[in-house]
């Protein structure tokens, strides 16, 4: 007889989502609902009418973790619908912002991970926040990571959160030999720390696989050889930057892209009948609450082939590298391997950047009214913005943001974990729900979406 | 406390012989700033640069000599120096900033330093703030009128302006000097200067200006410790020649006699927004 658990809110994470989740008589998930309960705010929506300038900075603001990610993929589907080809010069400093990014946003969410995790050989949980070693410098060493990352994107982008410097056509300013001196100054000085942190993030992940057990609110929970495994595919654009319409060879195919709605994807209405007050902190939903995942969903739920496909880190080494490792900590591992990728990636842009040549495109053309579409691959995963600009004003815009793809795959991943450690296989996603919740597209047919984007 | 707090006041002017060249005064701003570079208590510095128009300045994040020295002299028509005080510390990557400004700007500057709204990371980049004394500035349409119509010169063969002994003084390239009343240029001034309550400065590390010393001297207070610090090291460098303000005509006295009537006049001015301008409403006033 299968019972109802929920888990609401949901932490460690950006934004507000639940679990709502089937379990058997041993508490292992039959069948688990993840989804976003952060209200939509209808970024796409607002967006149409206003200017191919102005969106982006409004898409921006849908996550202050990623912003960058959106910040770019916005902007360069409005130059993949009108057409611009936007300097040499302009990708290198967009490419040194993405990385920067994506190394404050990996620290950060080891923060958000560290406390499930045991030091290695021990019984005790890492708390972040103790001032005692060895975690104390394990902090510290994560702060200077997220310092170098957001210092270089505030001097490449403008600013470290919601970037100025992007514009519709390449960036508004070049660096200073001084400001690239400051930015190569900084990777240099990131790159052994980072190297430092991926072996001991990675050596703590390993730990936590080779255990038989996690404490959850002063329980023994066993932890499961298969925590998180799920038979969806991956999807990405590309192992570091992105991908769009404007490319000879695109990473990213929207004829494969549909998207249906939460009704035809959860759970319809349920009753919750099993209830812990124990678990960490506060406990769950009350027994005799009702949860109705169809109706709650704040999510469009994106698919690709007909299915939910993972999308960040794993899927990127999965797609370029050949990376094989399943579960949520397979996840976590090869979050961790993308640090140094990052710093060499910046070093490198840093290096080829030209101080004194342009970075905005001679001629900026007002668009026509085609689709264009630019996938951004953003900490969590592909970021696919689509874009319709006539005379300089947006008339569609769509994003499928990272977590919303992941949603769906990740509740499929909670089959067969014990409920307590739902969180955990979540947490391994990186979900950022704010980007995740927007408008969502009535397409069911598959066949009259592509149609759509090929007008 | 018309004059504001001070450790010290003096009349200066620079050592170097290039600076004074094309400098308004005693050259105080460039040469501590040029002295502040080479000491590495600086990376650039924020200053009114030239542009493309004459007498009309140009904010610009300065770091070598040669562009500090294309900042020289007064122009007597607003620069928004502080529209780089973010970007100095983004795309310029600097760590130690000098900023120049008048007595508005400097307020702008302490205020984005305690109330940093949507200036991260500026704060703790400021090295020196150098103010300059402020009676009122002009648009630069204003210039335009000034020179061209009143004094019926072009403004492109116009080598200095400066406004001092109760007149607006104009000095061409080819030798000509052409005086204008000072009660004639009172309507090109910009409206918003009539509310300020600062004429030198008060809230810079060092303020600087040319009343109170004779021609070619600068009157120089040293306010903060970091001001006084910066002061001491380029007197021991040699960048400055000084004399006690005591020693100069027509010294403090004139200086804390012009600061009085700004003040007065302009709070006069702001109360009487509170009954003058409309019936039964007052005009905003910044400061309450």
């Amino acid at each position: 007889m299968s019972k109802v658990v929920e888990i609401s809110p949901t932490t460690r994470h950006e934004g507000h989502s639940k679990l709502v989740l089937k379990v058997n008589d041993d508490g292992i998930v039959e069948r688990g609902d993840w989804l976003s309960i952060t209200p939509v705010r209808g970024i796409e929506k607002l967006a149409i009418g206003k200017t191919m300038e102005q969106v982006p900075k409004i898409a921006s603001r849908v996550c202050g973790i990623c912003p960058i990610a959106h910040t770019l993929a916005a902007t360069e589907a409005m130059e993949a619908s009108i057409g611009c080809e936007i300097p040499e010069d302009a990708y290198l400093l967009r490419m040194m912002l993405q990385c920067a990014n994506r190394i404050h946003s990996h620290a950060l969410h080891n923060i958000l991970t560290l406390p499930d995790m045991y030091l290695p050989g021990t019984d005790s949980k890492i708390n972040p926040f103790t001032p005692e070693e060895p975690v104390r410098s394990v902090a510290k060493r994560i702060q200077t990571l997220r310092m170098v990352g957001q210092t270089i994107g505030e001097i490449v982008g403008g600013e470290a959160i919601h970037p100025s410097n992007p514009r519709v056509g390449g960036m508004y300013k070049n660096l200073t030999p001084r400001a690239r001196a400051k930015v190569l100054d900084l990777a240099k000085m990131g790159l052994p720390l980072a190297r430092e942190h991926m072996e001991f993030m990675i050596a703590i992940l390993r730990n936590y696989q080779k255990r038989d057990w996690a404490e959850v609110g002063g329980k023994e929970i066993p932890i499961p050889k298969d925590l998180g495994y799920h038979n969806q595919g991956y999807m990405a654009a590309d192992p570091v930057y992105g991908s769009s319409s404007l490319d000879e060879i695109p990473g990213w195919f929207p004829e494969r892209w549909t998207e249906v709605r939460p009704w035809d994807w959860y759970m319809g209405e349920e009753e919750i009948t099993l209830e812990d007050p124990s678990y960490p902190v506060g406990g769950t939903t009350k027994a005799g609450t009702k949860a109705w995942p169809q109706m709650e969903a704040c999510t469009g739920v994106p698919l690709y082939d007909g299915q939910p496909v993972e999308v960040g880190p794993r899927a990127r080494l999965v797609q370029f590298k050949n990376y094989d490792e399943k579960g949520a900590i397979g996840l976590q591992i090869a979050r961790q391997m993308e640090y140094m990728d990052c710093f060499y990636k910046i070093i490198e842009a840093a290096d080829a950047l030209d101080c004194s040549a342009p970075v905005i495109a001679d001629e900026i053309p007002q668009g026509d009214g085609s689709i264009g579409w630019a996938a951004n691959e953003a900490p969590r995963g592909c970021d696919v913005h689509l874009a319709k600009v006539r005379n300089g004003k947006v008339e569609y815009f769509s994003m499928l943001v990272p977590t919303t793809w992941n949603f769906p795959t990740c509740s499929r991943a909670l089959v067969g974990a014990p409920w307590q450690l739902t969180e955990v296989i979540m947490r391994a996603y990186d979900p950022c729900v704010s980007c995740a919740t927007h408008m969502i597209v009535l397409d069911e047919d598959k066949r009259l979406v592509a149609e759509k984007l090929l007008e | 406390m018309v004059l504001g707090n001070y450790k010290q006041v003096i009349a200066a002017r620079s050592t170097d012989a290039e600076i004074l060249r094309g400098s308004q005064d005693g050259g105080i701003v460039t040469q501590l700033f040029a002295y502040a570079l080479d000491a590495g208590i600086i990376d650039g510095a924020i200053v009114a640069g030239p542009s493309d128009e004459p007498f009309k300045p140009e904010p610009m994040v300065a770091t070598t000599r040669e562009e500090l020295l294309a900042s020289r002299g007064t122009r007597y028509s607003i620069s928004p120096n502080m529209s780089l005080i973010k970007e100095v510390t983004r795309s310029y990557g600097l760590d130690k900033v000098g900023v120049v400004g008048t007595p508005c700007q400097i307020q702008a500057l302490r205020k984005g330093q305690l109330y940093p709204v949507g200036l991260r990371d500026v704060p703790d980049k400021i090295a020196l703030a150098i103010g300059i004394f402020c009676m009122e500035n002009f648009p630069y349409q204003s210039i335009i009128q000034l020179v061209e119509d009143h004094g019926a010169t072009a403004l492109e063969n116009v080598s200095k302006l400066d406004i001092g002994k109760g007149k607006f003084w104009i000095y061409t390239e080819r030798g000509a000097t052409v005086q204008i009343p000072l009660k004639v240029t009172h309507k090109y001034e910009q409206p918003g200067c009539h509310v300020c309550l600062d004429y030198v400065s008060n809230l810079a590390d060092i303020s600087t200006g040319s009343v109170g010393t004779p021609d070619g001297w600068s009157t120089v207070f040293v306010r903060s410790a970091n001001g006084d610090d910066i002061w001491a090291k380029a007197i021991a460098a040699g960048a400055f020649e000084t004399k006690p303000i005591d020693s100069v005509k027509p010294g403090i006295e004139l200086v804390t006699k012009l600061a009085t009537e700004k003040i007065t006049k302009n709070q006069q001015y702001i109360e009487d927004r509170k009954t003058k301008f409309t019936v039964g409403k007052e005009l905003r006033n910044p400061y309450i």
